[in-house]
């Protein structure tokens, strides 16, 4: 056992789980006051719940080898290592404290854990304002379990030992997808598309109306989520090798690009650079980068990271224009920004895109890959949240989201500056 | 040298167990007054400095001081001081000389102490003086934290097996991982201590102190949870397979915390709150902590469970007794560490009732809770009481109800409020 690979990934695992929380107050700032305190519990019931669910069965069903004699199901599709059921197996491996192989199994669960948590989180953004807490809830179970899982199976699961015997059907087919461009981006942005249509506009949903109520906590946010971002990308190399440096060089290089992509869009079309557009153009190079931030060169990950600075911020305004109220950008962000970095790599990732290669070859594979995975979590999603919506419903209502939804479904005020100010 | 990776592993570890100080000042911060929320974190960010500098002064040198080097002085096992290792001389040696490891232990469990003295404040939020706690915080650090910790934490083993060291770990056989008894227990029983001696506050009473700021809570509660990771894998002082165990663990129980205190709440007041969410996180991250490289992560899913329901009927006790227990140090690092602690007993893997029939086990976590629990309790009583006799604990009555920040500190946390923050219906 390698001691050194084993406190990398277990210390990067610890990076991502704090992305969650740092989503809560990214999200959280950009809401009005009087329901902050729900949006942020959206991110920390997916905390929850995910966290139980993958304990129980989520790294079973996401991480199966179809080689193994426990294996049920569709290898490479969908299925389950029933001997993983909560994590049996992976207890015995670590307390066994191996002395051959990189690093306990046990480490490797951990890692992908908080991967699961911070997707379904993400998607919340399209539902600021307006969500039941307990609707938010069944959907964040369901969907995990029903997209996620396999989706996750489908991209990062393959045979680490390169004989390629057992494999998800995207990463078998060559889809080149580093750290979760497609399982965690793209998927996360057409689930939130999907429930954006699901829930409905919010009240008075025009451009400007809602202004972010608390600045710093946003910023606060950006900053928790590039830190823990490095442990997202780097990590996803899975040891502290010359890869992950290349990976967190670009986690690096692509936001910081992004950010002035974004601010000169801004400073182009309205006159001002905000911070909330340095922020979110921050978090759309950190979505870009995450699926190719191993396979370009720094520079290209520059220029990657302006585009998707640039794009994003033009491509927040199509709500407006579509009418589809995704109240925090989760589409423009994560979906835009996750197909941009995806598709990428089939121009410039480093000796299999077409300026290397010149064949089109793997650009239509990253299609593919980013096309699956976009079709399958928008049509689950629709299907889930329209079910929900009609049975136990999802939106609150009316004077209930007029009023604040903190208060109703919570029974919280985020802040008590008033009466009892000393 | 073989030793690297493990350094580097406990520096980071130690880096992350020291940011949970900070955590702690936001998560409790969060919760008071406006008006008092400086006074609230600047006795956690005191803690840091103060015992941060005893800690490398004497209390490393007592707490892991070892018998029988000649420069060793009291009673073996149970309290002493070994001056070899004042201003950690002799790990610093071992650094200069090219092996570093156990310089970044001392390192890391300096930070142990930090956070357990900065837990207690929680106890006596918005009127407790600034000066009087940080004589409380370095007597208890010196009387308690540091000799407690080598009851526990300060061993040797021989072939996996403990072969000498504190009395609880050594003689009792007492189990804990990170620090249930040493860290939560110890802390939990002070700030009851501390919170009947400094009595309540005005208006106390259910509903009246409303948190001001749920966000900074919550960032308390985010940052607590990321350092957890480090002290509780951390604890295993190397990046083997029980460290990564003790990782899965700390993930799995406050997740279970989180919802089973969440639920909790949606069949007693109707409503998940997100400071219910953030306490039951922490409730299944107290629980967790001597247990964390003892159970199967199914196990400590139940247990974070457990602690959640547990540490949210608990919190309630301070209304019924009387004790204002402000931001339930009690309730959730008392409880759930007695909880933590006694279910190793229980279901321990290899040494729990369940797997082994017997309740050896369980009588030696009960044994090493009350005795820790007692040891903390009547100390930090007395000495709360007799600084509540000379220089006095607590802040005047109409400074308390002023608010502290101003007259103990000079500051207002907030000088101009966005009127929109301001809401109600």
């Amino acid at each position: 056992m390698d001691q050194g690979n084993t406190a990398y990934v277990l210390l990067t695992s610890a990076l991502v789980l704090l992305m969650t929380p740092g989503l809560a107050f990214f999200y959280g700032g950009m809401v009005k006051a009087k329901s902050v305190v729900s949006m942020m519990m959206l991110s920390f019931g997916s905390l929850g719940l995910i966290g139980v669910l993958w304990v129980l069965y989520g790294y079973a069903a996401s991480f199966a080898s179809s080689d193994s004699a426990t294996f049920v199901g569709i290898p490479g599709w969908f299925g389950f290592d029933t001997a993983s059921v909560g994590l049996s197996k992976q207890v015995a491996g670590a307390l066994a404290n191996p002395v051959s192989g990189n690093y306990p199994e046990m480490a490797f669960v951990a890692f992908q854990a908080t991967f699961a948590i911070i997707t379904v989180a993400l998607i919340s953004g399209a539902i600021a304002d307006r969500a039941k807490f307990g609707a938010w809830m069944v959907f964040a179970g369901i969907w995990a379990t029903l997209v996620y899982f396999p989706v996750a199976n489908w991209v990062f699961n393959f045979g680490s030992d390169g004989t390629g015997k057992f494999g998800g059907w995207l990463v078998q087919a060559g889809v080149h997808d580093f750290a979760g461009g497609t399982a965690v981006h793209i998927n996360a942005g057409a689930a939130g598309l999907a429930l954006a249509i699901v829930l409905g506009k919010r009240f008075g949903f025009s451009k400007g109306i809602s202004q972010p109520h608390n600045v710093p906590l946003t910023l606060l946010g950006v900053a928790l989520l590039w830190f823990g971002w490095f442990g997202f990308n780097a990590g996803s190399a899975l040891a502290a090798n010359g890869l992950s440096s290349i990976a967190f060089i670009n986690t690096l290089s692509a936001p910081a690009a992004a950010m002035l992509g974004w601010i000169i869009v801004e400073k182009f079309r309205h006159g001002k650079a905000t911070s909330i557009g340095a922020g979110s153009g921050a978090i759309a190079g950190l979505v870009a980068i995450t699926p190719a931030c191993d396979i370009l060169d720094p520079s290209w990950g520059l220029l990657l990271g302006l585009i998707a600075g640039m794009l994003c911020a033009l491509a927040i305004d199509l709500k407006f224009a579509l009418g589809f109220d995704d109240s925090l950008d989760v589409v423009g962000i994560h979906l835009i920004g996750g197909i941009v970095g995806t598709l990428y790599i089939g121009f410039f990732g480093r000796g299999i895109g077409l300026v290397d290669s010149g064949s089109w070859k793997q650009l239509g594979l990253q299609a593919m890959g980013a096309g699956a995975v976009l079709l399958y979590s928008f049509v689950l999603a629709l299907i889930i949240g329209f079910i929900i919506e009609k049975t136990i419903g999802f939106r609150v209502k009316a004077e209930d989201e007029i009023a604040g939804i903190d208060t109703v479904v919570h029974g919280e005020e985020a802040y008590a500056f008033g009466a009892d100010r000393g | 040298m073989h030793t690297d990776s493990a350094t580097a592993f406990l520096i980071i570890c130690s880096a992350m167990v020291l940011f949970m100080t900070p955590g702690l000042a936001f998560f409790y911060g969060g919760l008071v007054r406006a008006s008092s929320v400086v006074s609230m974190m600047m006795m956690s960010f005191g803690s840091v400095a103060l015992v941060g500098a005893l800690w490398v002064f004497y209390g490393y040198a007592i707490s892991f001081g070892q018998a029988g080097t000649g420069k060793y002085f009291g009673a073996d096992g149970i309290f002493g001081i070994d001056l070899s290792k004042l201003f950690v001389a002799d790990v610093y040696q071992q650094a200069v000389a090219g092996e570093g490891l156990n310089l970044v232990v001392a390192g890391f469990q300096g930070t142990f102490a930090i956070i357990t003295v900065a837990l207690i404040s929680g106890a006596i939020a918005d009127r407790a003086k600034f000066g009087a706690w940080m004589v409380f915080a370095a007597l208890w650090a010196t009387l308690v934290y540091f000799p407690i910790a080598g009851w526990v934490f300060n061993f040797t083993t021989t072939n996996g097996a403990v072969s000498d060291g504190g009395w609880l770990v050594y003689n009792v056989g007492l189990l804990d991982f990170a620090g249930g008894t040493v860290v939560e227990v110890a802390s939990g029983a002070a700030a009851l201590a501390v919170a009947l001696v400094v009595g309540r506050r005005f208006g106390f009473a259910k509903g009246m102190h409303a948190p001001h700021n749920v966000p900074l809570t919550l960032i308390g509660a985010g940052i607590l949870w990321f350092g957890w990771f480090g002290f509780n894998a951390g604890s295993a002082l190397a990046a083997n397979g029980t460290a990564t165990l003790a990782f899965v663990n700390t993930l799995a129980a406050p997740v279970g915390g989180l919802l089973a205190w969440s639920i909790y709440e949606r069949f007693t007041i109707q409503k998940p709150t997100a400071i219910g969410a953030a306490s039951g996180a922490i409730a299944g991250l107290v629980a967790i902590t001597p247990a964390c490289g003892y159970l199967s992560p199914s196990w400590s899913l139940v247990l974070g469970a457990l602690a959640g329901v547990i540490c949210a009927a608990a919190v309630e006790l301070k209304w019924k007794l009387g004790f204002d227990d402000s931001l339930d140090v009690v309730g959730i690092h008392l409880v759930g560490g007695i909880v933590g602690t006694l279910f190793i007993g229980l279901v321990g893997e290899g040494v729990g009732l369940l797997q082994t029939g017997s309740g050896l086990q369980l009588g030696r976590q009960a044994i090493g809770v009350v005795v820790i629990g007692a040891y903390s309790f009547v100390l930090a009583w007395v000495i709360a009481w007799v600084i509540q006799k000379t220089m006095g604990f607590r802040v005047a009555n109409a400074d308390e109800i002023a608010g502290v920040d101003q007259i103990m500190h000079g500051e207002q946390a907030y000088s101009e409020v966005d009127p929109r923050w301001t809401w109600r219906p």
